[in-house]
Protein backbone atom coordinates (compact mmCIF):
# COMPACT_ATOMS: atom_id res chain seq x y z
CA UNK A 1 0.00 0.00 0.00
CA UNK A 2 2.60 2.42 1.09
CA UNK A 3 5.26 1.52 -2.16
CA UNK A 4 1.67 2.27 -4.18
CA UNK A 5 1.54 5.63 -2.38
CA UNK A 6 5.00 6.56 -3.31
CA UNK A 7 4.42 5.23 -7.32
CA UNK A 8 1.68 8.08 -7.36
CA UNK A 9 3.59 10.93 -5.48
CA UNK A 10 6.52 9.86 -8.44
CA UNK A 11 4.00 10.52 -11.27
CA UNK A 12 2.89 13.26 -9.58
CA UNK A 13 6.13 14.91 -9.02
CA UNK A 14 7.16 13.88 -12.93
CA UNK A 15 3.98 15.58 -14.33
CA UNK A 16 4.81 19.05 -12.09
CA UNK A 17 8.27 18.81 -13.21
CA UNK A 18 7.27 18.31 -16.99
CA UNK A 19 4.67 21.08 -16.37
CA UNK A 20 7.42 23.36 -15.20
CA UNK A 21 9.66 23.04 -17.99
CA UNK A 22 6.91 23.70 -20.47
CA UNK A 23 7.19 27.06 -19.52
CA UNK A 24 10.53 27.74 -19.35
CA UNK A 25 10.96 29.50 -22.50
CA UNK A 26 8.07 32.15 -21.98
CA UNK A 27 9.26 32.36 -18.06
CA UNK A 28 12.92 33.67 -19.50
CA UNK A 29 11.24 36.19 -21.97
CA UNK A 30 9.00 37.08 -18.61
CA UNK A 31 12.41 37.79 -17.12
CA UNK A 32 13.28 40.18 -19.88
CA UNK A 33 10.21 42.28 -20.33
CA UNK A 34 11.46 44.71 -17.38
CA UNK A 35 15.19 45.34 -18.95
CA UNK A 36 18.26 43.96 -20.04
CA UNK A 37 19.64 41.46 -17.52
CA UNK A 38 22.33 38.77 -18.03
CA UNK A 39 22.44 34.87 -17.66
CA UNK A 40 22.86 34.81 -13.70
CA UNK A 41 20.35 37.34 -13.07
CA UNK A 42 18.13 35.65 -15.51
CA UNK A 43 18.34 32.47 -13.35
CA UNK A 44 18.07 34.36 -10.09
CA UNK A 45 14.92 36.25 -11.03
CA UNK A 46 13.89 32.97 -12.16
CA UNK A 47 14.67 31.39 -8.66
CA UNK A 48 13.18 34.23 -6.36
CA UNK A 49 9.91 35.40 -8.50
CA UNK A 50 8.97 31.78 -10.02
CA UNK A 51 9.06 28.34 -8.93
CA UNK A 52 11.14 27.25 -12.07
CA UNK A 53 14.70 26.46 -9.85
CA UNK A 54 16.42 25.34 -13.45
CA UNK A 55 20.27 24.57 -13.94
CA UNK A 56 22.45 26.47 -15.18
CA UNK A 57 23.48 24.05 -17.90
CA UNK A 58 19.89 24.62 -19.19
CA UNK A 59 19.48 28.34 -19.43
CA UNK A 60 22.72 29.75 -21.08
CA UNK A 61 22.20 27.06 -24.64
CA UNK A 62 18.10 28.17 -24.31
CA UNK A 63 19.39 31.96 -24.33
CA UNK A 64 21.53 31.00 -27.15
CA UNK A 65 18.66 29.32 -29.10
CA UNK A 66 16.31 32.77 -27.88
CA UNK A 67 18.90 34.35 -29.79
CA UNK A 68 19.21 32.68 -32.97
CA UNK A 69 15.64 32.98 -33.46
CA UNK A 70 15.09 36.63 -32.94
CA UNK A 71 13.87 37.10 -29.89
CA UNK A 72 16.86 38.23 -27.62
CA UNK A 73 19.49 40.12 -28.65
CA UNK A 74 22.55 40.65 -26.50
CA UNK A 75 25.52 42.83 -25.97
CA UNK A 76 28.52 42.92 -23.64
CA UNK A 77 28.93 45.61 -20.76
CA UNK A 78 31.68 46.16 -18.56
CA UNK A 79 30.82 45.50 -15.29
CA UNK A 80 32.24 46.66 -11.75
CA UNK A 81 32.91 43.11 -10.83
CA UNK A 82 36.15 43.44 -13.22
CA UNK A 83 34.92 41.39 -16.12
CA UNK A 84 32.30 42.12 -19.11
CA UNK A 85 28.69 40.29 -18.84
CA UNK A 86 26.64 39.92 -21.90
CA UNK A 87 23.00 41.26 -21.17
CA UNK A 88 20.23 40.20 -23.07
CA UNK A 89 16.57 42.18 -24.23
CA UNK A 90 13.75 41.55 -26.03
CA UNK A 91 13.77 42.07 -29.18
CA UNK A 92 10.34 43.62 -31.01
CA UNK A 93 9.54 40.07 -32.42
CA UNK A 94 10.82 38.46 -28.82
CA UNK A 95 7.85 41.03 -27.45
CA UNK A 96 5.52 40.07 -29.63
CA UNK A 97 6.28 36.12 -28.98
CA UNK A 98 5.89 36.76 -25.39
CA UNK A 99 2.79 38.67 -25.09
CA UNK A 100 1.08 36.15 -27.21
CA UNK A 101 2.53 33.33 -25.28
CA UNK A 102 1.18 34.94 -22.10
CA UNK A 103 -2.61 35.51 -23.58
CA UNK A 104 -2.16 31.50 -24.57
CA UNK A 105 -1.06 31.22 -20.99
CA UNK A 106 -3.60 33.51 -19.33
CA UNK A 107 -6.59 31.87 -21.01
CA UNK A 108 -5.50 28.53 -20.92
CA UNK A 109 -5.10 29.02 -17.15
CA UNK A 110 -8.30 30.57 -16.63
CA UNK A 111 -10.23 28.25 -18.09
CA UNK A 112 -8.18 25.56 -15.99
CA UNK A 113 -8.85 27.39 -13.18
CA UNK A 114 -12.70 26.89 -13.68
CA UNK A 115 -12.38 23.15 -14.66
CA UNK A 116 -10.16 22.86 -11.46
CA UNK A 117 -12.35 24.68 -9.16
CA UNK A 118 -14.27 21.95 -7.36
CA UNK A 119 -10.94 19.83 -7.21
CA UNK A 120 -9.48 22.90 -5.04
CA UNK A 121 -12.19 23.29 -2.62
CA UNK A 122 -12.10 19.58 -2.12
CA UNK A 123 -8.58 19.40 -0.92
CA UNK B 1 38.83 39.08 -6.01
CA UNK B 2 41.81 36.54 -5.21
CA UNK B 3 41.59 33.10 -7.12
CA UNK B 4 44.31 30.67 -6.68
CA UNK B 5 46.08 29.79 -9.66
CA UNK B 6 44.97 25.81 -9.37
CA UNK B 7 41.27 27.41 -9.42
CA UNK B 8 41.76 29.49 -12.52
CA UNK B 9 43.78 26.39 -14.35
CA UNK B 10 40.60 24.18 -13.68
CA UNK B 11 37.98 27.19 -15.15
CA UNK B 12 40.55 26.84 -18.10
CA UNK B 13 40.39 23.33 -18.42
CA UNK B 14 36.95 23.25 -18.28
CA UNK B 15 36.11 25.84 -20.81
CA UNK B 16 38.66 24.47 -23.11
CA UNK B 17 36.63 20.85 -23.18
CA UNK B 18 33.77 22.53 -24.11
CA UNK B 19 35.59 24.52 -26.86
CA UNK B 20 36.48 21.74 -28.25
CA UNK B 21 33.23 20.04 -27.91
CA UNK B 22 31.06 22.68 -29.38
CA UNK B 23 31.18 21.25 -33.14
CA UNK B 24 28.56 23.45 -35.75
CA UNK B 25 29.19 27.22 -34.49
CA UNK B 26 31.53 29.71 -35.73
CA UNK B 27 34.53 30.37 -34.00
CA UNK B 28 33.19 33.58 -33.31
CA UNK B 29 30.18 31.77 -31.44
CA UNK B 30 32.20 29.35 -29.79
CA UNK B 31 34.59 32.48 -28.38
CA UNK B 32 31.36 33.85 -27.21
CA UNK B 33 29.87 31.31 -25.30
CA UNK B 34 33.23 30.63 -23.49
CA UNK B 35 33.32 34.21 -22.43
CA UNK B 36 30.00 34.35 -21.46
CA UNK B 37 30.15 30.93 -19.09
CA UNK B 38 34.01 32.64 -17.97
CA UNK B 39 32.22 35.60 -16.60
CA UNK B 40 28.99 33.31 -15.79
CA UNK B 41 31.58 31.27 -13.47
CA UNK B 42 33.49 34.47 -12.32
CA UNK B 43 30.06 36.20 -10.78
CA UNK B 44 29.26 32.84 -9.52
CA UNK B 45 32.76 33.04 -7.28
CA UNK B 46 32.48 36.49 -5.95
CA UNK B 47 32.16 36.38 -2.69
CA UNK B 48 33.82 39.80 -1.35
CA UNK B 49 36.54 39.99 0.97
CA UNK B 50 37.26 36.00 0.74
CA UNK B 51 39.26 34.04 -0.88
CA UNK B 52 38.25 31.33 -3.22
CA UNK B 53 38.43 27.98 -2.59
CA UNK B 54 38.50 25.17 -4.56
CA UNK B 55 35.51 23.68 -3.27
CA UNK B 56 33.50 26.65 -4.76
CA UNK B 57 35.38 26.52 -8.23
CA UNK B 58 34.36 22.89 -8.08
CA UNK B 59 30.70 23.45 -7.09
CA UNK B 60 30.42 26.29 -9.80
CA UNK B 61 31.51 23.67 -12.24
CA UNK B 62 29.24 21.33 -11.35
CA UNK B 63 26.73 23.31 -12.05
CA UNK B 64 27.15 23.92 -15.25
CA UNK B 65 27.54 20.21 -15.98
CA UNK B 66 29.84 18.30 -17.61
CA UNK B 67 32.10 19.82 -20.93
CA UNK B 68 30.30 17.18 -22.74
CA UNK B 69 26.64 17.83 -21.43
CA UNK B 70 26.74 20.88 -21.50
CA UNK B 71 27.85 21.40 -25.60
CA UNK B 72 25.21 18.69 -26.30
CA UNK B 73 22.81 21.03 -24.94
CA UNK B 74 24.05 23.89 -26.83
CA UNK B 75 24.22 21.57 -29.95
CA UNK B 76 20.88 20.43 -29.24
CA UNK B 77 18.72 23.73 -28.84
CA UNK B 78 21.09 25.11 -32.10
CA UNK B 79 19.81 22.44 -34.05
CA UNK B 80 16.18 23.08 -33.03
CA UNK B 81 16.53 26.84 -33.66
CA UNK B 82 17.94 25.79 -37.39
CA UNK B 83 15.21 24.02 -38.13
CA UNK B 84 13.07 26.38 -36.95
CA UNK B 85 13.99 28.86 -39.45
CA UNK B 86 15.39 26.20 -42.35
CA UNK B 87 13.12 23.71 -43.84
CA UNK B 88 16.13 22.37 -45.04
CA UNK B 89 17.59 18.90 -44.21
CA UNK B 90 21.23 19.44 -44.37
CA UNK B 91 21.47 21.64 -41.30
CA UNK B 92 19.09 19.36 -39.76
CA UNK B 93 21.50 16.41 -40.23
CA UNK B 94 24.65 18.36 -39.85
CA UNK B 95 23.38 19.00 -35.97
CA UNK B 96 22.52 15.44 -35.51
CA UNK B 97 25.94 14.20 -36.88
CA UNK B 98 27.29 16.99 -34.13
CA UNK B 99 25.15 15.85 -30.93
CA UNK B 100 25.70 11.83 -32.41
CA UNK B 101 29.16 12.77 -31.58
CA UNK B 102 28.52 13.35 -28.07
CA UNK B 103 25.72 11.26 -26.79
CA UNK B 104 24.29 7.41 -26.95
CA UNK B 105 20.41 8.84 -27.86
CA UNK B 106 22.12 11.36 -30.53
CA UNK B 107 23.50 8.45 -32.06
CA UNK B 108 20.30 6.30 -32.08
CA UNK B 109 18.45 9.28 -33.26
CA UNK B 110 20.96 9.86 -36.19
CA UNK B 111 20.89 6.36 -37.17
CA UNK B 112 16.56 6.42 -37.33
CA UNK B 113 16.71 9.46 -38.88
CA UNK B 114 19.26 8.33 -42.00
CA UNK B 115 17.36 5.05 -42.21
CA UNK B 116 14.26 6.95 -42.56
CA UNK B 117 15.77 9.93 -45.13
CA UNK B 118 17.31 6.48 -47.06
CA UNK B 119 14.44 4.77 -47.73
CA UNK B 120 12.10 7.62 -48.26
CA UNK B 121 15.11 9.04 -51.10
CA UNK B 122 14.98 5.77 -52.60
CA UNK B 123 11.16 5.61 -53.08
CA UNK B 124 11.25 8.98 -54.93
CA UNK B 125 14.27 7.87 -56.91
CA UNK B 126 12.58 4.54 -58.03
CA UNK B 127 9.77 6.76 -58.72
CA UNK B 128 11.81 9.20 -61.08
CA UNK B 129 13.33 6.81 -63.02
CA UNK B 130 10.42 4.40 -63.76
CA UNK B 131 9.72 7.76 -66.31
CA UNK B 132 13.08 6.47 -67.84
CA UNK B 133 13.16 2.63 -67.25
CA UNK B 134 9.34 1.61 -67.72
CA UNK B 135 10.31 -2.13 -68.38
CA UNK B 136 13.04 -2.29 -65.86
CA UNK B 137 12.37 -0.09 -62.53
CA UNK B 138 10.12 -0.41 -59.76
CA UNK B 139 9.64 -2.73 -56.84
CA UNK B 140 10.21 -6.14 -57.76
CA UNK B 141 9.35 -9.41 -56.45
CA UNK B 142 12.36 -11.68 -56.77
CA UNK B 143 13.15 -14.96 -55.86
CA UNK B 144 17.06 -15.84 -53.92
CA UNK B 145 19.26 -18.69 -54.82
CA UNK B 146 17.05 -20.68 -52.39
CA UNK B 147 14.00 -19.78 -53.95
CA UNK B 148 12.55 -17.54 -51.05
CA UNK B 149 10.73 -14.37 -52.27
CA UNK B 150 11.99 -11.34 -51.30
CA UNK B 151 11.35 -7.21 -52.45
CA UNK B 152 13.79 -5.49 -54.28
CA UNK B 153 13.51 -1.69 -55.34
CA UNK B 154 15.48 -1.51 -58.91
CA UNK B 155 16.39 0.95 -60.37
CA UNK B 156 16.33 -0.02 -63.57
CA UNK B 157 19.73 -0.61 -64.84
CA UNK B 158 20.16 -3.94 -66.28
CA UNK B 159 17.74 -6.59 -67.33
CA UNK B 160 15.44 -7.77 -65.05
CA UNK B 161 15.88 -11.41 -63.07
CA UNK B 162 14.27 -14.55 -64.75
CA UNK B 163 10.92 -15.15 -62.25
CA UNK B 164 10.80 -12.02 -61.34
CA UNK B 165 7.48 -9.76 -60.83
CA UNK B 166 7.18 -5.57 -61.11
CA UNK B 167 4.59 -5.81 -57.87
CA UNK B 168 3.36 -1.84 -58.71
CA UNK B 169 4.28 -1.00 -62.11
CA UNK B 170 3.24 2.78 -63.29
CA UNK B 171 2.04 3.08 -59.59
CA UNK B 172 5.33 3.22 -58.57
CA UNK B 173 5.32 6.79 -59.67
CA UNK B 174 2.22 8.27 -57.29
CA UNK B 175 3.16 6.07 -55.02
CA UNK B 176 6.56 6.15 -54.77
CA UNK B 177 6.43 10.01 -54.35
CA UNK B 178 3.88 9.67 -52.12
CA UNK B 179 5.69 7.43 -49.63
CA UNK B 180 8.79 9.30 -49.96
CA UNK B 181 8.09 12.25 -49.34
CA UNK B 182 5.63 10.72 -46.39
CA UNK B 183 9.28 9.48 -45.27
CA UNK B 184 11.14 12.22 -45.52
CA UNK B 185 8.43 14.48 -43.40
CA UNK B 186 8.09 12.06 -41.20
CA UNK B 187 11.34 11.37 -40.20
CA UNK B 188 12.29 14.99 -39.89
CA UNK B 189 9.30 15.58 -37.09
CA UNK B 190 10.92 11.98 -35.73
CA UNK B 191 14.11 13.84 -35.43
CA UNK B 192 13.00 17.05 -33.98
CA UNK B 193 10.40 15.74 -31.87
CA UNK B 194 13.40 13.46 -30.29
CA UNK B 195 15.68 16.48 -29.29
CA UNK B 196 12.90 18.34 -28.06
CA UNK B 197 12.39 15.34 -25.75
CA UNK B 198 16.21 14.90 -25.13
CA UNK B 199 16.62 18.31 -24.12
CA UNK B 200 13.63 18.68 -21.84
CA UNK B 201 14.52 15.96 -20.29
CA UNK B 202 18.24 17.43 -19.91
CA UNK B 203 16.50 20.72 -18.65
CA UNK B 204 16.61 19.53 -14.85
CA UNK B 205 14.86 21.55 -12.59
CA UNK B 206 17.57 21.59 -9.71
CA UNK B 207 16.67 20.12 -6.62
Amino acid sequence: MKSRHLADQETADKWEVQLRKGCLELAILATLWEGKRYGLEILRRLESDSDLIVSEGTVYPLLSRLKSLGLIGSEWVESDAGHPRKYYALTPAGKQRGCEMAGMWARFSSSMAKLLAPLVRGK
Amino acid sequence: MNIPEDAKQKTESYLAKLRAQLRGFDNQQVAEIVAELRSHIMDKLAIPGDAVSAAQVDAALAALGSPEELASQYITDNLLARAEVSRSLLPLLDGLFRWASLSVAGFFVLVGSVMGYFLGMVFILVAVLKLFHPQTAGLWLLHDSTGDPELSFRMGFGSSPPGSRDLLGWWIVPLGLLAGCALVTLTTRFALWCTRQYRRSRALPRT
